[in-house]
């Protein structure tokens, strides 16, 4: 359990601080993220720009601070939206069975079969490029593996007695769903979520980086890696800070998983 | 054996209204993004008889539903049709651009499975000791790391401060082999760390499953020397929802392998997607999403058939 | 006697030895360029692009040609004598010119040619400007002799030889009727030029071979005309899509030119020791475009305060790394027609550009100010725009879209802003063309002031350049005053070469000769 702790206690703090970041630059910046300044421009990191500054001499921490919001807003609005639909057609589909819950299947193995980065980029491009359009594109290619995780603990808790229980008690179908059912979900639906949320961030950064995210000038670590690679050989330093600060966050949602994941499975035993 | 083979028979079966509702979705999505390919291609001096004449002569002229029978026609004769942007023969074009992907996939993916279960059965037999937390340390870190961010520093270093290995650009093994490797050893590295830390931790878990079931104990009991229960009852177990994992990576992979394609400028499948629907080049990304979602299908299928292989616990059921 | 016979013998032989050497030598140099793409076809002016264009030309040639000032001379033709009328232009065609297949060059095949080009089923893009919807209207094509070609023409055209001459349409090449087979299909270009069609392996390159017998003309190489006699014995269009790719190529040997680096490029390739590069001023246009008919931008007076909120020579310095020099005008700086009035460059302005918006009443709505990454000067001009012109109290909204959605806006005109790219115009009047019309039957353009477009028409008819000069001035003078789009640059075409090529030369068109260009075998 210790250990769990420690990877708990880790995971949090390294989301801490990208939330922190991410909510101070909401009020505070050091500069305007949007700032252009030609004179300053591929500055190295020093101390007036701790991290430098980029192509159109934009100070690269702010726009890392700003980028950490955006990405966090995405991120959290796409797992709500899988999350909430997922959980709603899941939880539909696991109890009432039969051609309806063949259908939905059928329809969320064909969105399963693309890979999530390129039916959200499919998504995207008709949406057009805007913060609305990613999370409405990504939440519909993680929709179907929260579908999957609810259907399947509807499909083993509906046999259970207290399902039975509350039937011959007299509760309506819906009730029985929401009020029993529903909470056997949780644990794993928790640890998919945690999961979703690396998966979101991780994939948000790609479609920026291939040109097809939350699209510039506003700062997000995926497009700012991306502008980063043609001045590569010039200014690195470009190119290490939203690196390194997606691999943060994905750490952090790595090891707070494993700490949950740990906690919600009662198998496991203490060491 | 009937059993099985029935689920066979039902699980082919029933790919196939997926693969077609794959196939409409790809269809209509793609004429829903705005833009015309046939203007990308002719520019800015085109006149409005050429691109009455090029529309026409890709049937970007007829209704919808139209284009969209007439392409099923084609697909079920095993015919992509014809790239707009340049012409060639779209079904070439995706099987030279999935073998770039493939190989490198495969390989990184065989040398990341051969490195991360050993690694993980050993973890796991060694379950709290530093060398345990050190190799989930280890792999939580790797599978942290943004693929595309590790492949641009592995280029910094590698190709650029040390100028070892080629920055750019592929040669296929039936060329120069040598020189195929070469280009190969970056993004492939690139890719064998990430799926390392993913898999090592799954089959660390998995085998500690194992590791805790009675019958392991019933067999060291037995007398059996740890080599021995290793390798005949926890390796096989703990590999089953590996082999799983290694489904949904590869199946996985193949989709997102676009951005490692673009930082390391690989004429692979997903930078054709990518390019194409930038060009809003219809036929290729029809058919690069058909045959990417045809992979996934058959890389889970067989996951799930060879399942039993390995659990033999688990029923075709 | 014997002495003799022995030293003439090994004369002989040694002569031999060494004209085995040179042949050895001459058979060894391939001029290796790359192209980004595969070419559509190999029959000029039918299922083109640019990169089609360029390979085609090599192989046929015109009746006339564009030279590097972009004025017009003589390819295939000996002389061209038009009407006092301007309505009949006989060509005589130059003698002794033969096809790659050994046949003489007669003005049947001219004929031959022009029908295969005027057919509408082929899409010519140069259709409409002979056949009476645009510049110009041929009503008859006759050959009196194997060596006069006779076009007749409803009305007198200013631009007829330049639209024979345009790149985009293969230069109307002539090509001998064996380019198609019996049954009337397309087989390969049989033309004059300097090379012939060798082979075309899809998606990895284009090899055309010397043309041994290509008669030259007497004067220099001058832009598509001029001495284009092949130096090389072959020359193979390599296929490299992509553009580290190809900068990996060419250092290390695989191809020798590129034609068209990027700027970003330039400053790493310029330090490198083994790479020549080689600056042409092109003749394309970035601009800033407006929608006049947006109820916001409707008002001159805004579009005028954005346009003195800018910094021109900045936005240049830039955004091509230098490379290019601020242009404020439709025509590109390197025409013959860009004069004082053209190079005139506002300076910049913000108390005046305020004054304007009060005037006008603008209190800060956005406006919205579409722009694509796919070529980065759309983007960076855009970024530049915003931050510029913010200064003076303007809020411009930046919205990136893909290029074929750009593209999509730009054709129906449904935008307020948008950072645009023109592709090369070798005459005024077709660069005034590319932006004005009228908006309800061609939407993507953007400025139809009805004197405008009278004055243009009428520089389209006059051929006297001085009267075109004066057409050209009064339009430069109306247009700074409409501010219905904005003229930042010509962009500047750098090619980089290995330093074993010689005679490689860019121009204002942009895409590569291989003639005059000589390769030391390796």
């Amino acid at each position: 359990m210790k250990r769990l702790r420690i990877n708990g206690i880790l995971g949090a703090l390294l989301l801490g601080i990208v939330g922190g970041l991410a909510l101070i630059s909401v009020f505070w910046t050091p500069y305007d993220p949007m700032k252009v300044s030609l004179r300053e421009r591929l500055n190295p990191p020093s101390l007036i720009h701790w991290l430098g500054t980029d192509e159109f001499g934009r100070d690269v921490l702010s726009r890392i601070m700003t980028g950490a919001a955006e990405s966090l807003v995405v991120s959290i609005c796409t797992v709500a939206f899988a999350v909430l639909f997922g959980t709603l057609i899941g939880l539909f589909a696991g109890y009432v069975r039969g051609l309806a819950d063949r259908l939905l299947m059928v329809v969320s193995d064909a969105l399963l079969a693309f890979p999530g980065t390129l039916l959200a980029l499919g998504i995207m491009v008709i949406v057009g490029p805007n913060k609305y359009g990613i999370i409405v594109a990504l939440g519909i290619a993680y929709t179907p593996s929260v579908l999957r995780i609810v259907r399947a603990s509807v499909l083993s808790a509906r046999e259970r007695e207290y399902v039975e229980a509350s039937r011959v008690i007299g509760n309506s179908e819906l009730v029985t769903m929401f009020r029993h059912v529903l909470p056997n979900c949780t644990a794993p639906l928790v640890v998919l979520a945690t999961s979703m949320f690396g998966w979101v961030v991780l994939a948000e950064s790609g479609l920026s980086f291939l040109g097809l995210g939350v699209p510039p000038p506003a700062p997000t670590w995926g497009n700012m890696l991306a502008s980063a690679r043609p001045h590569m050989e010039r200014a690195i330093w470009l190119g290490f800070a939203p690196g390194l600060c997606i691999a943060m966050t994905m750490l952090g949602v790595n090891l707070l998983g494993d700490a949950l994941r740990d906690r919600f499975d009662p198998r496991m035993e203490d060491r | 054996m009937t059993g099985h083979a029935t689920y066979i028979g039902k699980r082919l079966l029933w790919t196939l209204p997926t693969l077609f509702l794959v196939a409409l979705i790809v269809f209509f999505i793609v004429r829903l993004i705005p833009g015309d390919p046939v203007q990308v291609i002719l520019g800015d001096q085109a006149t409005e008889q050429e691109i009455a004449v090029l529309r026409a002569q890709y049937g970007l002229d007829k209704p919808i539903p139209m284009q969209f029978a007439l392409w099923m026609g084609q697909v079920l004769q095993g015919d992509l049709g014809n790239s707009i942007t340049n012409n060639q023969p779209v079904m070439s074009l995706l099987l030279s651009r999935f073998q770039v992907s493939a190989t490198i996939v495969l390989i990184a993916v065989t040398l990341a499975t051969l490195i991360a279960v050993p690694a993980g059965l050993l973890a796991a037999w060694k379950q709290n000791t530093t060398l345990d937390v050190a190799i989930v340390a280890g792999a939580t870190l790797l599978m942290s790391v943004p693929s595309f961010w590790l492949g641009l520093i592995l280029l910094l270093i590698f190709g650029l401060k040390l100028a070892w290995l080629p920055v750019y650009g592929y040669v296929p093994f039936s060329e120069n082999p040598v020189e195929a490797l070469r280009y190969m050893i970056l993004p492939a590295a690139t890719l064998i760390l990430i799926e390392v830390g993913v898999l090592t931790r799954m089959a660390r878990a998995s085998a500690m499953e194992v590791l805790r079931l009675e019958y392991v104990t019933h067999a060291r009991a037995k007398g059996l020397s740890n080599r021995q229960v290793l390798l005949k009852h926890v390796l096989p177990n703990a590999f089953a929802p590996t082999w799983t994992m290694i489904g949904l990576v590869l199946g996985g992979l193949l989709g997102g392998i676009a951005v490692l394609e673009t930082v390391f400028t690989l004429p692979g499948l997903g930078r054709l997607l990518v390019d194409a629907i930038f060009a809003r080049d219809y036929p290729v990304v029809q058919g690069c999403l058909l045959f990417t979602a045809l992979i996934y299908v058959i890389v889970n299928l067989i996951v799930d058939l060879c399942y039993p292989l390995f659990d033999p616990r688990v029923s075709a059921s | 006697m014997m002495l003799s016979k022995k030293l003439l013998l090994s004369c002989l032989f040694a002569g031999a030895l060494l004209g085995q050497a040179n042949m050895a030598h001459a058979q060894d140099s391939t001029l290796k360029i790359r192209i980004n793409a595969d070419i559509r076809s190999s029959d000029p002016g039918v299922n083109r692009d640019a990169n089609t264009d360029m390979v085609v030309m090599h192989v046929v040639e015109g009746l006339v040609g564009y030279k590097e000032d972009s004025t017009i001379g003589n390819m295939l033709a000996e002389s061209v004598d038009i009407s006092d009328d301007g309505k009949v232009y006989t060509f005589k065609l130059r003698d002794g010119i033969t096809f790659h297949n050994g046949a003489p060059l007669t003005a049947e095949d001219v004929l031959f040619s022009w029908k295969r080009y005027t057919d509408p089923a082929n899409a010519w893009r140069c259709l409409p400007d002979v056949n009476g919807q645009g510049l110009a209207h041929v009503v008859n094509v006759a050959a009196p002799d194997p060596k006069t070609v006779v076009f007749t023409l409803e009305k007198p055209a200013a631009l007829f030889l330049a639209t024979l001459a345009r790149t985009d349409c293969a230069g109307t090449g002539i090509y001998h009727h064996e380019s198609v087979d019996a049954s009337g299909k397309w087989v390969k270009p049989i033309g004059t030029g300097p090379f012939k069609f060798e082979n075309w392996v899809s998606n990895q390159y284009i090899e055309l071979a010397r043309n041994e017998n290509y008669k030259a003309l007497s004067t220099p190489r001058d832009g598509m005309v001029g001495d284009k006699t092949p130096l090389v014995d072959k020359v193979r269009f390599v296929i490299i899509p992509d553009d580290s790719a190809t900068k990996a190529a060419l250092l290390s040997g695989g191809i020798d030119i590129i034609s068209d680096i990027s700027n970003t490029d330039v400053a790493e390739l310029s330090a490198n020791k083994t790479v020549k590069l080689d600056k042409a001023q092109g003749m394309g246009l970035n601009v800033f475009l407006f929608q006049t008919r947006d109820p916001l931008l409707s008002d001159v007076r805004i579009r005028r305060a954005l346009e003195l909120s800018l910094d021109y020579p900045e936005i240049a310095t830039v955004v091509t790394e230098g490379q290019a020099e601020a242009g404020h005008s439709v025509i590109p700086r390197p025409s013959a027609f860009f004069k004082t009035a053209q190079a005139e460059i506002p300076s910049r302005n913000i108390e005046e550009a305020k004054k304007l918006l009060a005037e006008a009443g603008y209190n800060g709505q956005p406006i919205e100010w579409i722009t694509s990454k796919q070529y980065p000067a759309l983007f960076d001009t855009a970024v530049l725009a915003q931050a510029m012109a913010s200064e003076a109290g303007i809020n411009l909204d930046i919205k990136v879209l893909d290029w074929a959605t750009l593209q999509d806006h730009y054709n129906n005109g449904t935008y307020q802003a948008m950072s645009m790219t023109y592709s090369a115009r070798l005459d005024p009047s077709l660069s005034f063309d590319m932006m004005s019309g009228n908006k309800d039957k061609q939407p993507r353009k953007v400025w139809d002031n009805p004197e405008a477009l009278e004055l243009l028409a009428k520089s389209k008819e006059v051929s006297d350049p001085a009267a075109r000069q004066e057409i050209f001035d009064k339009l430069e003078t109306m247009y700074r005053a409409d501010v219905p789009m904005i003229s930042l640059y010509s962009g500047v075409k750098t090619a980089a070469v290995r330093p074993a090529v010689q005679g490689y030369k860019g121009w204002a068109v942009g895409q590569p000769r291989a003639w005059g260009v000589s390769v030391e075998a390796d």
